[in-house]
């Protein structure tokens, strides 16, 4: 039997697959900005888990777009082999613009998953590719909806002889979604950890830089916290008035978790030195790499519970979580939350 | 309106353009096209090919359930190649990758398929609501 494409089910698996898509470009453009923020951009410190909570459905919906996008292209495969393969100009134009929607949307979907898991079969650079391809997606997206837009109003498909109905192939690319997202998302969802067998990050408190590939040994007594012109030791940070604030580390890989982490907050250091609040650029004993450095927004910098902090859930911090006193500050990417910090300055 | 969402697709469509050009060598260009490529020769058609065995070869009454068993199968193994082909993996990082990938994705397909078959078995033969 000669299978007919499906226009009914298409936009309704199309309609899921664009909240996928949407929730990914506006969750990745949140976090791209994050890390790049222009001068009219401003990020608010609270609620604490923001940018757990954004990124975490960055990749989750991701995950689940995969499943999402085979369906759609299922319902429409048999347009694949439509004659002639070009009818006229406009023709030409749409088929054209649905193969960008493609190339771009699987770039997305694959280059992230392998982001996800640090697997890198290729030579581009990831973030600057992936967000550059995300505006191409999204707006071959919104040309292809202004396209079809009539067909949202077709009437359900005649029963079709296949093995699943129209409501089983529904329920399958439902269902196939959600196994998706229940097989990765705990690294994100901590009660998911049990039944996620293909998450990255199970344990309670991940590590993704260690101090031997960061490069920093076991640090001695001469260590010292610049800030401005004031030096401290850490027995001097410890003798300090401390905060605890419960946490996350947000990676923009997806996985998050919390912690109890306890230390002097930052707007107290640049008290003590005497220096204006600002931008506060926060430096790193390592010694190279992308992440040795970063800026802490003036925002965060004047937040109480934005901490150096000393311990973690009630221990000495570890060195492969940062020792002797690392960054964490409310609503951030793990990769701004500098460990092993060495230098406290303002810069604006 | 349907005009207004094609023009701001066509914008930001050029932007990604823009932003895109810098970067392209012959491996962005690859990537770039492989996926419909690979989805068009080989994914359909394989997907196409199991539903031909299955409706030639399965029991009518075990058709649904294997085909909905073989695409769960098949979206768990996808998600679990970056996870066990790693010959381009970043160095080593043993905060990353912290279970045993291969077992659980055994474990889920058997759980899958075990739930399949056993809903297929009791649930009772119904007329089939098409709609």
């Amino acid at each position: 039997m000669k299978r007919a494409s499906s226009p009914h089910t298409a936009t309704r698996i199309g309609l899921w697959s664009g909240v996928a898509f949407g929730l990914c470009f506006v969750t990745g453009l949140l976090s791209h900005l994050l890390q790049h923020p222009p001068g009219w951009f401003a990020w608010p410190t609270r609620p604490v888990g923001l940018y757990r909570v954004t990124q975490g459905v960055h990749v989750t919906a991701g995950v689940a777009a995969i499943p999402l996008l085979l369906a759609k292209l299922w319902t429409v495969h048999p347009k694949l082999f439509e004659r002639p393969v070009v009818r006229s100009l406009p023709h030409a134009l749409e088929r054209g613009s649905i193969f960008v929607l493609l190339g771009a949307s699987f770039f997305e979907l694959v280059t992230g998953l392998f982001n996800a898991a640090q697997n890198y079969p290729w030579r581009f650079f990831f973030p600057p590719a992936h967000h550059a391809v995300a505006w191409i997606a999204v707006g071959s997206l919104l040309v292809h909806i202004a396209v079809k837009l009539p067909l949202m109003r077709t009437p359900a498909e005649q029963v079709r002889r296949g093995t699943l109905s129209r409501r089983g192939f529904l329920l399958t690319t439902g269902g196939a979604a959600a196994v998706a997202v229940l097989a990765t998302a705990g690294g994100t969802v901590p009660w998911l950890r049990a039944v996620s067998v293909l998450g990255a990050r199970s344990v309670e408190l991940p590590v993704n830089r260690t101090a031997a590939s960061a490069r920093v040994s076991a640090v001695d007594d001469d260590w010292r916290l610049t800030v401005g012109a004031r030096r401290f030791s850490r027995r001097e940070l410890e003798a300090l008035p401390q905060t605890t604030a419960e946490l996350p580390i947000a990676c923009v890989e997806g996985w998050s978790a919390s912690a109890r982490w306890t230390g002097v907050p930052v707007r107290d250091l640049l008290a003590l030195a005497g220096v204006e609040p600002g931008d506060v650029r926060v430096e790193s004993l390592e010694r190279d790499g992308l992440y040795r450095a970063s800026t802490l927004p003036a925002a965060h910098a004047r937040d109480p519970s934005t901490l150096l902090a000393l311990r973690v859930n009630g221990e000495t911090l570890p060195l492969d979580h940062g020792y002797p006193c690392r960054l964490i500050a409310p609503s951030r990417p793990g990769v701004t939350q500098t460990k092993w910090v060495t230098r406290l300055e303002v810069v604006r | 309106m349907r005009w207004v969402i094609g023009a701001v697709g066509v914008v930001m469509g050029l932007w990604g353009a823009v932003l895109v050009l810098p970067l392209v060598d012959v491996d962005l260009a690859l990537w770039f096209v492989a996926g419909p490529v690979v989805h068009d020769v080989l994914l359909a058609p394989l997907f196409a090919g199991v539903g031909l065995l299955v409706a030639r070869w399965v029991p009518p009454r075990w058709r649904a359930a294997v085909l909905v068993g073989g695409t769960f199968t098949g979206v768990l193994v996808l998600l679990a190649v970056p996870l066990l082909w790693r010959p381009f993996a970043g160095s080593r990082n043993p905060g990353l990758l912290d279970r045993d990938y291969p077992v659980g994705l055994l474990v889920a397909v058997g759980v899958v398929w075990a739930a399949v078959l056993v809903t297929t078995a009791v649930v009772r033969e119904r007329p089939r609501a098409d709609r």
